[in-house]
């Protein structure tokens, strides 16, 4: 079989969010993990900061469990992973869960990663390619590469779509003559 | 002991006058302690209040008995400052639980500043939600002291439809008065300027014209003539109460109006004159060759700065010449040199309000016009002024031409009058001249008030078209100043005219780059009109230049909203929030954050907030209109867009906004009926007619949908949603190709959108060829996918599961 070709990094999800077509909302759920090496856990995951990371300390698989407030809109999960600083810890299969708690969740995606470079985008659509509406969304790390014991995560985010114009259910509109006076500010 | 203060608080208030604080602080505090008089803890205190602070003052008043009423009056006043609302009213009226004065004893009591007291009090009172008798208290103060602006603003804010006409006019106790009797120096120390600053009513007029006269004979070149401020005078005996004589002279001063320039002085302002008032006041109109702007003129031998406006006036104040010193308008220069002692000093009560008889009376407003500039208090035997020179007027006759105002022909023919009158009689009667001229310049200024009242209270009640014409129509020089413009850009805005708005604002930076009045709404302009460059430069520059002002961190949100960086917006709101409670745009931008990161219950606190800070913000009424739109309360909705909608009839946004929720509610007609209003009152509006198609759309009113529709392309070409419709609409008549064509327009102009709706719309078509597959991730793997994958997205894949 030839060598599987290596899994191309994605967009910056900074630029996604200029768009205004989605909006991060990790700061809107409850985050824990399932173990983290002391100064390696969810702060450094969720701190916007691509040099620090999350280090588990247990045993496979890893889990990130992010919980919501209520049943949110999720559109999309994006991941920063590089194989170049991370090697062995660098994850390379991943399951994404989704449910209303911790007995509770299904697998929506997996997939597998060689050797990524940068972000990982993960959309999360479900049968009709809408996004999912969910309590809980869990990341769990099934193997890393070169059969790595614990992984490292540089960053997680969580998007969700942006609500529709502020009148009437219909999409978005492109001019700055129309979006003038969608609205009174 | 009462000769031992005079000197020391001369010198304080020269410090004062100086901004040289801690010498004032520390002259006055050895004042107090030597003598330990109200006077002297009034003057220690104004020192503490003038530099900063508040707090020390309001202490220092505290614990000392503080019995004269402008002891109480300062001491209100920090307590306000220091939001000791209920404090400050206590002081002013003796309690909110005791017995409270009216406000008739107030003002009889507060005499001279009774109008400031009274603005003071009404802002207390609005503050504390008890707006009916905050309003009276600034109608009060607006009766007695009709140069006051911000009672005006404020009852503007209230929604109290008052008529400028008549607020801003002199009444009878206004009118000017005939220059005050001169005062001989050897009377001086027994007279207390407060006295002096009194009106005299038009009783006292002749009295004063007879004094006059008679001291004409009495000033003599030696007595320099200076100009104070009437407030600038001691209470002590200082008193070298001017010789009014000279009043008559400057009456012809006042001249002409002329063309503004260096020298003008706006009602105490420092020194704005504008053609428009022959003399607001003061000095020179017009630059003349002696006249350097009025602050200048210290220096000048007494002689020169005499016979230099001599030369110009008009009338035969050659021998008045010396005495030139009555300037009539604003004393607020207060010159001072250091003159002979030998001299006669008698530093001259400027101000219109020459001194009266002892006769407490209600404030002239003409004295207002001295009064701002206050300090001043000066030992009149220390100080000398110099008379500055101005006089300009004569030259200005030309110019007077120039202000097309009926009002100030009237005006400018009662100069003319009055100058030539003096000519035939050789100032024989000075006093009436200068009573005249006086009456004029009060005139002048007072027109412009009404003027801009007018705008002001068509702006307030949101009828923006007429604002802004009425602001456009004030002359060029007014025109071009920061507050016009801003509120000309404001109105603008209501309208919804942005690129208007934005033109005009950016001018008001060009012209003072130092506003930050009416810069939140600049920046929501450019918000509106997604200017981000533009935005980010005004946000940095504001934040550098002044970092305590809300406006600045409103601005500095607005930018980064439109960012999409919401979170840090959020922030800088908060921020703007902390740095000015009372800040209710702030509030209201705060909620519109939190409504677009979906924490809609923390935006409706915001909301709730910005209308408890002001009642009329109709931004914060629409905002929790908004926020029960999305959650789906419809009625609550519409009542709060139609509470909107009351306080700003004009806004075709809001007209919009009704008529959707109309719809939603199912009331279509009356929703028909809000959107044809909306569009007759602004027809530039495409989101409107865009309403109006989708909402007959929905009524399967296809044929006119379509023509509105098509309408709409006209207008905004560009728009992908249009297409979107017109395909719908299509798709509902049947026409598979024609709603094709318009969904793949739909999508190409909105490239970044991936919307879902546009697709699944042509998804639902039984599409009978290339059913290509589209990969799920394509859409997020890069923008610039859309553009390469124009065909397959005329066929859009259906996914597995969809057949």
């Amino acid at each position: 079989m030839a060598t599987p070709s290596k899994t191309p990094p994605g967009a910056d999800p900074k630029q996604l969010e200029r768009t205004g077509t989605v909006r991060e909302i990790g700061s809107q759920a409850v985050w824990s993990l399932s173990s983290c090496k002391p100064g390696f856990g969810v702060d450094q995951l969720r701190d916007d900061n691509l040099e620090t990371y999350w280090q588990s300390d247990g045993s496979q698989p890893h889990l990130v469990n992010i919980q919501f407030r209520r049943k949110t809109t999720v559109k999309m999960l994006c991941i920063y992973a590089d194989y170049k600083s991370d090697e062995s810890y660098t994850p390379s299969k991943i399951s994404v869960r989704v449910g209303n708690n911790f007995h509770n969740l299904q697998e929506v995606r997996q997939l597998e990663m060689v050797e990524p470079s940068g972000w990982i985008h993960i959309s999360l659509l479900d049968a009709k390619n809408s996004p999912i509406r969910t309590f809980m969304i869990q990341v769990a790390v099934l193997a890393n590469h070169q059969n790595g014991r614990d992984t490292h995560m540089r960053q997680i985010k969580i998007y969700t779509p942006v609500e529709e114009s502020s009148i009437g259910k219909f999409p978005r509109c492109t001019t700055v003559d129309f979006m003038m006076y969608r609205t009174i500010r | 002991m009462t000769v031992l203060q005079e000197p020391v608080q001369a010198a304080v208030w020269q410090a004062l006058n100086h901004y040289a604080y801690m010498d004032a602080v520390f002259l006055a505090e050895r004042l107090y302690a030597e003598v330990g008089s109200e006077e002297a803890l009034y003057l220690l205190a104004t020192c503490y209040f003038r530099s900063g602070k508040a707090y020390k003052a309001y202490r220092l008043l505290k614990t000392h008995t503080c019995s004269t009423p402008q002891c109480r009056y300062l001491l209100a006043k920090c307590c306000v400052d220091l939001s000791k609302l209920a404090e400050g009213e206590q002081v002013l009226t003796g309690g909110v639980l005791n017995k409270q004065k009216s406000q008739d004893d107030i003002i009889t009591e507060f005499g001279d500043s009774a109008s400031f007291t009274l603005s003071l009090l009404g802002h207390i009172y609005c503050k504390t939600d008890r707006v009916a008798k905050g309003s009276e208290c600034f109608q009060k103060s607006l009766n007695l002291n009709p140069f006051l602006w911000s009672p005006f603003q404020s009852l503007c804010h209230l929604g109290e439809k008052l008529d400028p006409d008549q607020v801003f006019r002199l009444s009878s106790l206004h009118i000017p008065v005939a220059p005050p009797p001169p005062i001989s120096p050897a009377q001086n120390p027994s007279h207390r300027l407060d006295t002096a600053l009194m009106e005299t009513p038009q009783d006292t007029l002749e009295l004063n014209r007879l004094n006059l006269e008679s001291s004409n004979g009495k000033l003599t070149s030696d007595s320099t003539v200076s100009y104070i401020d009437s407030s600038l005078i001691s209470p002590d005996p200082c008193s070298l109460l001017a010789n009014t004589v000279s009043m008559g002279s400057t009456g012809s001063l006042l001249g002409k109006p002329n063309k503004p320039k260096s020298g003008r002085s706006l009602l105490g302002g420092p020194a704005a004159l504008s053609p428009l008032t022959p003399s607001f006041g003061i000095l020179a109109l017009d630059p003349s060759p002696g006249d350097p702007g009025y602050l200048q003129n210290y220096s000048g031998s007494l002689d020169a700065q005499q016979t230099a406006p001599s030369k110009k006036v008009r009338t035969s104040t050659a021998p008045l010449g010396r005495q030139e010193a009555g300037r009539l308008g604003t004393g607020r220069l207060l010159v001072r040199s250091p003159a002979p002692p030998s001299s006669v000093t008698s530093p001259q009560v400027l101000s219109p309000t020459l001194v009266a008889p002892p006769n407490i009376q209600p404030r002239r407003s003409t004295r207002l016009f001295t009064s701002a500039s206050s300090t001043a208090k000066e030992n009149s035997k220390k100080l000398k002024m110099k008379f500055p020179t101005k006089i300009p007027n004569r030259k200005t006759k030309c110019k007077a031409a120039k202000t097309a105002n009926s009002n100030l022909n009237e005006s400018l023919d009662i100069l003319k009058l009055d100058s030539s009158m003096n000519d035939s009689k050789g100032l024989s009667t000075p006093g009436y001249q200068s009573i005249t001229l006086q009456r004029a310049a009060t005139d002048m200024v007072l027109y412009m008030l009404r003027e801009l009242g007018r705008g002001y209270q068509a702006l307030c009640c949101y009828n923006c078209q007429e604002a802004i014409s009425i602001l456009s129509s004030v002359p060029a020089h007014h025109y071009n100043t920061g507050w016009v413009l801003t509120h000309i850009g404001r109105a603008y805005f209501e309208l919804a005219e942005y690129t208007q708005a934005e033109r005009v604002f950016s001018e008001v930076r060009r012209i003072e780059a130092y506003r930050v009045e009416g810069m939140e709404i600049y920046s929501t302009t450019l918000w509106h009109l997604q200017k981000d460059v533009a935005l980010s430069a005004l946000s940095k520059d504001l934040t550098d230049m002044d970092r305590l002002c809300p406006q600045a961190w409103c601005v500095a949100g607005n930018c980064f909203s439109l960012q999409q960086e919401h979170d840090i917006a959020i922030k800088f709101f908060q921020r703007a929030i902390q740095v000015d409670p009372g800040f209710a745009y702030a509030y209201t931008l705060l909620g519109h954050e939190f409504a677009l990161t979906e924490e809609l219950d923390r935006a409706l606190a915001c909301f709730r907030n910005a209308i408890r800070v002001n009642n009329r913000h109709y931004n914060a009424w629409y905002g929790l209109g908004m926020i029960y739109y999305k959650q789906e309360k419809f009625s609550l909705a519409e009542i709060h867009f139609k509470k909107a909608l009351s306080i700003n009839p004009q806004s075709s946004v809001m007209l919009c906004h009704i008529g959707v929720v109309q719809h939603a509610l199912k009331k279509s007609d009356s929703a028909l009926e809000t959107l044809n209003r909306a569009i007759g009152i602004d027809p530039k509006n495409p989101l409107c007619k865009f309403h109006r198609a989708s909402i007959l759309f929905a009524n399967d009113k296809y044929k006119a949908a379509l023509q509105e529709l098509e309408e709409l392309k006209q207008i905004v070409p560009k728009e992908s949603l249009v297409y979107f419709l017109i395909g719908k609409v299509y798709k509902k008549l049947g026409q598979t190709h024609l709603a094709l064509m318009n969904f793949s327009w739909a999508m190409d102009l909105d490239p970044k959108g991936a919307n879902n709706q546009i697709k699944e719309a042509i998804d639902k078509r039984y599409l009978p060829e290339d059913e290509e597959p589209v990969t799920e991730d394509f859409l997020y793997d890069s923008e610039s996918s859309m553009t390469d994958a124009d065909d397959s997205q005329l066929h859009t894949a259906e996914s597995d599961d969809v057949l």
